[in-house]
């Protein structure tokens, strides 16, 4: 088969993690054509992150501290390579890059400045400086390999810095003529994740579920048979096992299902990223670096359902709040939803779920908890005092719980056991939302509630282990 | 409408009695719905989303003597910190007027239009000393700066003569701005009392603080005067710039003498081409010549002429109904841009 795999931070953290993921790829290239992708080690993005902000403010004392952090955790991991002139080597490549980044860094808080350019080039050397250690682990397992950039790689992208969208078509065609003769002399390309770069050649990044996205953007080109997502979990969970502790993996899921998950926020394949791979159909699999032997979880293109497997996986997301417009002029009232919609949207204010009863005299929404108050002042201002609406009302104190599964899709009856299960514990439910494609159901509960309500699910429909 | 209320003594709490008791009328007819988030007085601050319980924080300033006490009390909370950590609309200012250095309220107010947050004072301290620039910066950060309750209390002399005059042009503005004073000078004229006689029965009326320096040496009606000049006839002045005379030396017999003559002494505030604040013979079938606490006004302009406005000058309900005045006119400046 051919395979390309991306290994995740969290599987980077250090030295002795960075040498099974070597091992994992000397193993697999016995009987596979490999690609590798790379994210940048645990924590090292928000840390380039933190780099940019101390910039804004001039800090150079913190930025030399940060500079030195990263520097010792990246030379540390080189001390896993057994050969001195492995070791040498990587260890000069890291501290090249590194004080080239000092020197980025420099010229930043003098300026006191980091443009969005700037900001993609700073974030770009968390996986240009892991890629490095891979490449040079994998070499000390005697294992062929040569270490691109994403760029260099064939990913060619607009010029949103920050959240760069690659130019599909341009990308793959790049890509396919360069690592294609690598794959044929037996040589596992190592690719930096979430970089990108302009015609012009200017480093651009990928955003969020950036290197998810360069491991399938790089198996559409090659037309890989699958993508193989390594990473710190058992693959995708029916719950947040942190909240439910006998939450266990979910074997299959659709690509559409995945897409439902990953907007609620449930850690699976960001939506972005199946895009290249959904025409191919290519399957994507979330594995446990750590526990090789799991199974993990399969992303298809079409749904496998057991026989009475109607919910798949439940999230919970939490930091939103509810707002409820309200009035007796309301019914009937021609444009009140549309009126609604479009302050909001002016107000920058995205809408997470909505809902109307049939009488029309109530609309309620839900939005990023973070913005609930600028939305009701809005509201207020633009709609109180006319006649129609009479109250808006807002709750700061909400979660939304979601139960997502494909099998729900023409089964009877789903509703009334989530909703029964919840209605057990004595859970007050405040809003319902399920979109005409059946695939999700997201109500909204008080946050004191959310944890039962979304334990009470899990339990009476025996999603646990 | 998100507001955060720094100062809660008697302009404070009249102003949050009058959204409790109001607010269903405002929603109706107004549409507004004034949310006041946070509340911060000398002891600390009280702090809630999305509106304060504002009959327990009433209740318990009363009780406790500090909002920090309230269920949702914060006690390291300063006002600088909730102007930029909240999630604000309007900043309510109505800290004790300081005419030496006018703070806590000036940092309160330079704070709050630089993070761009609407702003409505009662203090007349910031006003008096920084009046030209605090205009500039409101102004220049798309906000409002409004301060009707400073001059007149709940009586819209600002407002008269900003609006209803905006197409005349004001020659003259002068007026009785201070109740206290002209209560004692009253008193002196009707009863015969000595200036000492009759301040100590405002005192005992509550008419006159126990330090009656600001209004007796004639600052208070010194920052009035600033304010009038500034808003209605673009003087760009401030306390400095005025020559200022109270009336503690004025006697039983200036007051007699002026009698004969068919004229009353009168605390006067007067922009003209000279603004001053000082003693002045007004006739006694003068329509500003008013007794008690009252307040009164003239405006002299251009084309039509003198107009007069009379109310009371002072008082927690009063200014806290110019405070509400003030914000109603933020809301329809903001919901301005909701209007097609």
């Amino acid at each position: 088969m051919k395979i390309v795999m991306k290994f995740g931070g969290s599987s980077l953290a250090d030295g002795s993690r960075i040498l099974r993921c070597g091992s994992i790829i000397e193993r697999y290239k016995q009987n596979h054509s490999l690609i590798v992708v790379v994210s940048a080690m645990d924590d090292v993005t928000d840390k380039l992150l933190v780099l940019t902000e101390l910039a804004k403010n001039g800090n150079r004392e913190a930025i030399r501290e940060h500079l030195e952090v990263l520097r010792a955790i990246h030379i540390e991991a080189t001390n896993i390579i057994k050969s001195d002139n492995l070791r040498a080597a990587a260890q000069e490549e890291v501290s090249k890059l590194l004080t080239e980044l000092e020197k980025v860094m420099t010229a930043s808080t003098l300026l006191k400045e980091v443009t969005p350019r700037t900001r993609d080039l700073i974030l770009s050397y968390g996986e240009r400086l892991s890629s490095i250690l891979l490449e040079h682990t994998l070499k000390d397992l005697r294992v062929d390999c040569l270490r691109l950039q994403g760029g260099e790689a064939g990913i060619l992208t607009d010029e949103a810095f920050g959240e760069a969208t690659p130019l599909f078509e341009a990308s793959k065609s790049r890509i396919r003529s360069k690592l294609n003769p690598l794959l044929e002399q037996n040589i596992i390309p190592v690719v930096t994740g979430f970089i990108g770069e302009t015609q012009n050649r200017e480093i651009t990044t990928l955003g969020r579920g950036g290197s998810d996205l360069t491991a399938t953007l790089i198996a559409a080109a090659v037309k890989a048979d699958e993508v193989w997502l390594w990473t710190d979990v058992d693959g995708i969970m029916t719950a947040d096992p942190k909240l439910i502790p006998n939450a266990k993996t979910v074997p299959q899921i659709s690509y559409a299902e995945a897409r439902e998950m990953t907007a609620l926020g449930a850690k699976a394949i960001h939506p972005r990223a199946i895009e290249p791979i959904a025409e191919e159909g290519i399957p994507v699999r979330v594995k446990n670096t750590f526990a090789e032997e799991n199974a993990g979880t399969l992303i298809t293109s079409t749904t496998q359902l057991k026989e009475g497997e109607v919910v798949k996986a439940l999230a919970l997301v939490k930091d939103v709040g509810l707002i409820t417009v309200s009035g007796a002029g309301m019914v009937g009232k021609l444009g009140t939803a549309a009126k609604i919609f479009d302050i909001l949207s002016k107000s920058g204010v995205n809408i997470l779920m909505i809902s109307q009863s049939i009488s029309e005299s109530n609309i309620s929404v839900v939005v990023n908890r973070s913005k609930l108050h600028k939305a009701v002042t809005a509201l207020e201002l633009a709609l109180l005092g006319k006649g129609v609406v009479s109250e808006v009302h807002a709750e700061d104190d909400v979660s939304v719980v979601a139960a997502i599964g494909a099998g729900m899709q023409g089964t009877p009856g789903v509703a009334a056991r989530i909703f029964g299960a919840v209605a057990k514990r004595g859970v007050n439910i405040r809003m319902i939302a399920q979109g005409s494609s059946e695939l999700s159901i997201s109500f909204v509960v008080k946050e004191k509630d959310a944890l039962t309500a979304l334990k009470a699910i899990h339990d009476d429909l025996n999603l646990g282990g | 409408m998100r507001i955060l209320l720094i100062g809660f003594g008697v302009v404070g709490q009249s102003f949050a009695k009058l959204i409790l008791e109001r607010r269903n009328e405002l929603v109706k007819v107004h549409g507004l719905n004034p949310r006041i988030v946070g509340v911060v007085d000398k002891g600390g601050a009280a702090v809630a989303n999305p509106e304060l319980d504002l009959a327990e924080v009433l209740e318990v300033k009363k009780r406790e003597g500090t909002v920090a006490a309230s269920k949702h009390g914060k006690k390291d909370a300063s006002a600088l910190d909730l102007i930029s950590n909240l999630d604000l609309d309007v900043v309510v200012e109505t800290t004790p007027t300081n005419i030496k250095t006018a703070q806590p309220g000036l940092s309160h107010i330079e704070y709050a239009l630089k993070l761009k947050r609407n702003v409505i004072t009662t203090n007349k301290g910031p006003l008096a000393l920084a009046l030209p620039e605090l205009i500039e910066l409101s102004r220049y950060n798309n906000v409002a700066l409004l301060f009707s309750g400073t001059v007149g209390g709940g009586t819209p002399i600002l407002d008269f003569g900003k609006r209803c005059l905006a197409s005349d042009k004001l020659v003259m503005v002068e007026g009785i701005l201070n109740g206290t004073t002209n209560y004692i000078l009253s008193s002196m004229e009707a009863e015969g009392k000595s200036f000492e006689e009759a301040l100590k029965e405002a005192q005992r009326l509550g008419y006159a603080e126990a330090d009656p320096t600001l209004d007796v040496e004639g600052w208070d009606t010194a920052c009035k005067t600033v304010i009038i000049a500034n808003w209605l006839m673009g003087r760009g002045v401030t306390l400095k710039d005025l020559s200022v005379e109270g009336i503690t030396h004025v006697t039983k017999s200036d007051i007699e003498e002026a009698k004969k003559k068919g004229k009353s002494i009168k605390l006067v505030g007067r922009v003209a081409e000279r603004i001053d604040v000082k003693p002045r013979l007004i006739n006694r079938n003068d329509p500003i010549c008013i007794s008690g606490t009252l307040n009164a006004v003239r405006f002299v302009s251009q084309y039509a002429g003198d107009e007069i406005i009379i109310g009371k000058g002072a008082g927690g309900m009063e200014t806290a109904s110019a405070i509400l005045r003030d914000l109603l006119e933020v809301k329809y400046r903001m919901a301005q841009r909701w209007y097609e």
